[in-house]
């Protein structure tokens, strides 16, 4: 076994994050096939819009709830699983729709925030939404159910972090009481409204008005003033998920391409989980040009490899030459490759896996197995 | 405009064409809407920050934050800094500005639409304005933004811009939108939705599609056949073939990839090729528009 999939497997729960498109959905299924295969029950939780794991699976859609892949489905990969797999896929709109149901104090309220038009384009509108329900639906996940392992991964977002800060930017949204003193000045004014009260909060309404039209902040008010008294409840939440993610029962998976920025992303973002002392099960370099010519020896030249070209079948037109060639731009990216992610393994320690760029895109049970070998 | 989904090349190729512009002897300014400036630093300038600067002459860019944009907006239809100070500077009214949807968006455009049909002594201040917009979902939800208020927005100075913003958008004389992809599966799927999109919802006239990063067709069908068979070899030939039948697979398939993009996508199509270069750079940019200078999409402006 290596590096990843062995601390992977004393986790209840790995979180797969990293920059967009590096390969988050992937390494999270194929860390949990990994896992069923050698008899855990585990569910993989995916925010894949393209829904190109449900194929892979063999599950014709992903829901809101759990389902289970058909052991047929492992038989046709050549497999067999000890264990259980079960993916379900995740439904941002419906998790805010749960999360409002429970914390209203009423039917009535209930239905006033389900139906307000920004609210209906939160999960869209609101940047961070998807991350938060992520770890909302983590959180009843891990407290209801009784897997062995949870994967969970991660929205496609162009900086890692947000993951991290959505929460805690909606909360403050919604806990605005600032936003509520302006929008509304009949409700509750406390010490931020007093300060506002004294740059005329009638006149900064006004001022806004003209940008955003009166519509759409009367919208927000009433938004506001629905979630009014049901913050609190959200607050414990959050605080709970965030407790849940520090304990040495997580496990984050940094999943990084081999290219600078991506690399750079997955430094900060484990300087941040060290910070906040969230637990790092391992790195992964994924799609990686893997190294042909190990060793100092020079690479070879066209005349090096006209013999055995010869010796096996004719040299032309200029075969050896474009070998060559053909080799030598393949070790150029392999080392620059290799560089870029030295510096991310020396400065970050924990165990890592590099998994090659595979000859095709991963888009089987077969091809997830192949690619859990890697971690 | 250039869009498409992330990481593919839409900066490269917003620099590249810049600097094909500049060449022509125009003067060129380039928007990027970037949490990380990209487009100076490709043009082997320092970074611009959030003002107009000359990266090399004529050409000029900018890195428009929704912050900056906000607060020149703001002002502008207030009048007095003062006042935007007083109501916008502050921190918690900033704060929840942050999170009314839209309104970001319509600054950031705002900002870039505004330097497009800026004049200086009766003339045009820039010959080409290029925005290196962001990825393709949030790219269509800033696009989205004048025709969304012209729904919804009674009359009054934001309907105005709108009406404007979205008049310049539409025009096919002055607006034309490019889409980057490269040769691979989900990129390609998401420009042709993309693409479906910009058709549908936004009319915004479509010019041109970049295939970016293709690999060079190296090897005939019967010498990838043969690669196969030397994979087994002895160094140096077995490792030799082995990347050469790699790059060989990498190949057919980008080709079949192009192929697809080309039959969804009724577009003038240009091809870049992937170079294979540690440092990606200026060096690299100038590269880039030669290619475009070879063969530029046909048709287009
Ligand atoms: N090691 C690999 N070799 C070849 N292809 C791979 C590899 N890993 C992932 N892929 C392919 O790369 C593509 C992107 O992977 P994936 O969807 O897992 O990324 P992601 O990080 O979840 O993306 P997003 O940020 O959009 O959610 C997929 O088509 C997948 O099949
Ligand atoms: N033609 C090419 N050949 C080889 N590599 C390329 C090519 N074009 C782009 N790249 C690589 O892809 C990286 C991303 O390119 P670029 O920054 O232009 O993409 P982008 O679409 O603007 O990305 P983002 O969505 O992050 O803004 C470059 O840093 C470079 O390493
Ligand atoms: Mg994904
Ligand atoms: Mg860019």
């Amino acid at each position: 076994m290596t590096a990843v999939r062995e601390t992977a497997a004393s986790r209840r729960i790995v979180v797969c994050v990293g920059s967009g498109g590096v390969g988050k959905t992937t390494v999270a299924a194929a860390i949990a096939l990994d896992r069923a295969l050698s008899g855990g029950r585990v569910l993989v939780c995916t925010i894949d819009p393209a829904r190109r794991l449900a194929n892979a699976l063999g599950l014709s859609s992903l829901g809101n709830v759990e389902s289970r892949v058909p052991d047929h489905k492992f038989a046709e990969a050549g497999l067999r699983a000890k264990g259980e797999l079960h993916a379900m896929m995740l439904d941002v709109k419906r998790t805010w729709d749960d999360l409002v149901a429970r914390h209203a104090p009423d039917p009535a309220r209930r239905e006033r925030i389900l139906k307000n038009r920004l609210y209906q384009q939160m999960s869209s509108a609101l940047a961070g939404s998807q991350e938060y329900m992520a770890m909302e639906k983590l959180y009843e996940l891990a407290t209801d159910r009784d897997y062995d392992l949870i994967v969970l991964d991660t929205p496609p977002t162009a900086h890692a972090l947000d993951f991290l800060d959505a929460p805690d930017r909606i909360l403050d949204f919604l806990g605005n009481d600032a936003a509520r003193v302006l929008l509304a000045p009949a409700i509750g004014a406390g010490k931020l409204g007093l300060r506002l009260a004294q740059i005329g909060g009638g006149y900064v309404a006004k001022t806004l008005a003209r940008f955003t039209g009166q519509a759409a902040l009367s919208d927000l008010g009433d938004f506001l003033q629905g979630f009014q008294g049901m913050y609190e409840g959200f607050k414990d939440r959050a605080g709970a998920v965030r407790a849940l993610l520090s304990r040495p029962e997580v496990g984050f998976v940094l999943v990084t391409s081999p290219s600078p920025i991506s690399i750079d992303e997955a430094m900060a973002f484990h300087e941040r989980l060290h910070a906040e002392s969230m637990p790092v099960a391992g790195l992964v370099a994924n799609r990686v040009t893997p190294d042909l010519w190990p060793g100092a020896a020079p690479l070879p030249s066209p005349e090096d490899l006209a013999p055995p070209l010869d010796a096996r079948g004719g040299n032309d037109p200029g075969l050896a030459r474009r070998l060559a060639e053909t080799l030598a731009e393949h070790q150029a990216l392999a080392s620059a490759e290799r560089r870029a992610l030295e510096r991310l393994f020396e400065s970050v320690s924990a165990p890592y896996a590099v998994v090659p760029r595979l000859e095709s895109d991963v888009h089987d049970l077969r091809g997830l197995a192949r690619l859990a070998e890697r971690l | 405009m250039v869009t498409g989904k992330g990481g593919v090349g839409k900066s490269t190729v917003s620099a590249a064409l810049a600097v094909l512009a500049a060449r022509a002897g125009k003067r060129v300014l380039v928007c990027e809407v970037n949490a990380r400036e990209r487009i100076a630093p490709l043009l082997g300038a320092p970074p611009a920050g959030s003002s107009v600067r000359e990266a090399r002459p004529g050409l000029f860019t900018l890195n428009v934050t929704p912050h900056e944009a906000m607060r020149e907006y703001g002002i502008m239809v207030l009048k007095f800094r003062t006042i935007y100070d007083a109501v916008f500077e502050n921190r918690l009214v900033r704060h929840f500005l942050r999170v009314i949807p839209s309104l970001a968006e319509l600054v950031t455009l705002g900002k870039i639409l505004f330097e497009a049909k800026s004049e200086e002594r009766g003339r045009p201040r820039w010959d080409v304005v290029i925005v290196d917009a962001p990825a393709t979902g949030h790219a269509v939800q800033l696009l989205r933004v004048p025709s969304a208020l012209l729904d919804t927005v009674p009359a009054g100075p934001l309907r105005g811009d709108a009406e404007w913003m979205q008049a310049l958008l539409l025009d096919p004389v002055r607006t034309a939108l490019a889409i980057v992809t490269l040769p691979e599966e989900m990129p390609v799927n998401e420009a042709i939705e993309l693409d479906a999109q910009v058709r549908n919802e936004l009319g915004i006239p479509r010019a041109a599609l970049f295939v970016n990063a293709m690999p060079e067709v190296r090897f005939t069908h019967e010498e990838e056949t043969r690669l196969e068979s030397l994979v087994g070899a002895p160094p140096p030939l077995g490792p030799a073939a082995t990347a050469a039948r790699l790059q060989a697979l990498r190949a057919e398939q980008a080709q079949r990839y192009l192929a697809r993009a080309r039959a969804a996508l009724d577009l003038p199509t240009t091809v870049l090729p992937l170079l294979p270069v540690a440092e990606w750079g200026a060096e690299a940019v100038e590269r880039i528009a030669d290619a475009i200078a070879a063969a530029p999409p046909q048709g287009a402006p």
